[in-house]
């Protein structure tokens, strides 16, 4: 085994050892619904993105520009797919693949959106639903397992199976989507389709919640990497509304990655060398 | 407005300053430099995934040339005090927003200062009574 990926190695033999054992303690009773915590209404994101970030760190100011914290430790590999990401963008020809109407954000990108949230929790699973996007998530609180290799496929929400420890929602994420479907971030982050998460949501005050993510990728990343995010409860009776993507998208994309805008009559109106 | 109601809406303003990169990159506009221009609203696109508004600015030659104005989502907009009635044609404003790198009469809403004197966007010091 090359040693530079041994650590990545143990870590998710270790990590997946404690989640089979923690889940089979767990799946043998389902929480009351009148015992899960009050996530009720609707939630914008407050801070957070993707930087590496300990949950305390997720509610100080986000770190410099130029901070290392900005970066995932990427392997070779990634580091050549990110810095080649840079120059697309600036070039623009690094197209967001939510441009194209009715592409999902995926997971865990999902996590940093504009626009509100819902977090719907039952005893046997919760959704989280993203106004922007749309994009729903479910994640599977029943006692099931995870899928079996080679009876699942990647999607963009992936499969995500959890526990509820005590006011703790903890789950982990498998069969994502990765480079060439999704993005992390319009900064050129990106991760492979070996991308698990292990993610914990928690209130840290009655109106804000906490989600902490390590993001585990044997191919892109050479060590775990933690992002937290905070989001607020918006105030009592806020609506959540529509997001038609097509109802007018002013901003296509071109078969080589190029934003173009069109004006209101659907004409381009870039100046096109 | 509660001081709940009022850390709700600095937190909104705050993140979503960035609202209108939901979408789509922003490559096009010119991040560091912003324009200012004066005109009349020609129509108000209350649509997602953006906003746009259409404003007739008269040009250097004294002819008017249609401008486009992308903003945020009706849903960013709305709780930050928007309404589809807030502009409507025929309304003289004054916009300030990052322009296309290419020269194109268009850009990023950054603020735009109704007749009523009224600041808003995602530059705005402040924002009405978000829409309920």
């Amino acid at each position: 085994m090359n040693s530079a990926r041994r650590p990545v190695m143990v870590g998710r033999m270790l990590a997946a050892a404690l989640w089979i054992w923690a889940g089979t303690t767990a799946a043998q009773s389902l929480p009351r619904a009148a015992d899960l915590p009050d996530w009720s209404g609707a939630w914008t994101r407050s801070t957070g993105a993707f930087y590496e970030s300990t949950a305390e760190q997720a509610l100080e100011p986000p770190p410099p520009a130029d901070s290392p914290r900005r970066k995932p430790p990427y392997t070779p590999k990634f580091e050549a797919i990110y810095r080649d990401n840079l120059a697309r963008i600036a070039a623009d020809r690094f197209p967001d693949p939510i441009s194209v109407c009715g592409t999902p954000a995926g997971w865990p990108r999902l996590l940093a959106l504009p626009d509100a949230y819902e977090f719907v929790t039952r005893p046997e699973q919760t959704w989280v639903l993203t106004e922007n996007g749309p994009n729903v998530m479910r994640i599977y609180t029943d006692g099931r397992s995870d899928p079996a290799p080679g009876d699942f496929w990647a999607t963009y929400t992936g499969y995500n199976v959890g526990r509820w420890e005590k006011d703790t929602l903890v789950f982990r994420s498998l069969g994502l989507k990765g480079v060439g479907s999704t993005i992390l971030a319009r900064t050129g982050l990106v991760m492979s389709d070996k991308l698990e998460t292990t993610t914990r949501i928690r209130l840290i005050a009655p109106d804000r919640l906490l989600v902490t993510t390590v993001l585990t990728d044997a191919e892109a990343l050479t060590r775990p990497w933690p992002v937290a995010f905070t989001y607020s409860r918006l105030p009592p009776g806020s609506t959540v509304y529509d997001y038609a993507c097509a109802e007018n998208n002013r901003n296509p994309i071109t078969s080589d990655g190029r934003t173009l805008t069109l004006d209101s009559g659907g004409r381009v109106i870039d100046k096109i060398e | 407005m509660s001081v709940r109601f009022g850390l709700t809406l600095l937190l909104l303003a705050a993140v979503q300053s960035g609202a209108a990169l939901a979408h789509h990159s922003t490559a096009m506009f010119e991040p560091e430099r912003r324009i200012t221009l004066n005109g009349t609203i020609k129509e108000f696109q209350w649509t997602n995934p953006h906003a746009w508004i259409q404003v007739s600015v008269l040009g250097a030659d004294g002819k008017p040339a249609d401008w486009s104005f992308e903003c945020g989502s009706p849903n960013t907009l709305s709780r930050l005090g928007w309404k589809p009635s807030t502009l409507k044609p025929g309304d003289t404003i004054a916009i300030v927003a990052n322009p296309m790198k290419d020269g194109t009469h268009a850009g990023l809403m950054y603020t735009i200062k109704l007749a009523d004197g009224r600041m808003l966007g995602p530059g705005a010091a402040s924002t009405e009574a978000p829409a309920r």
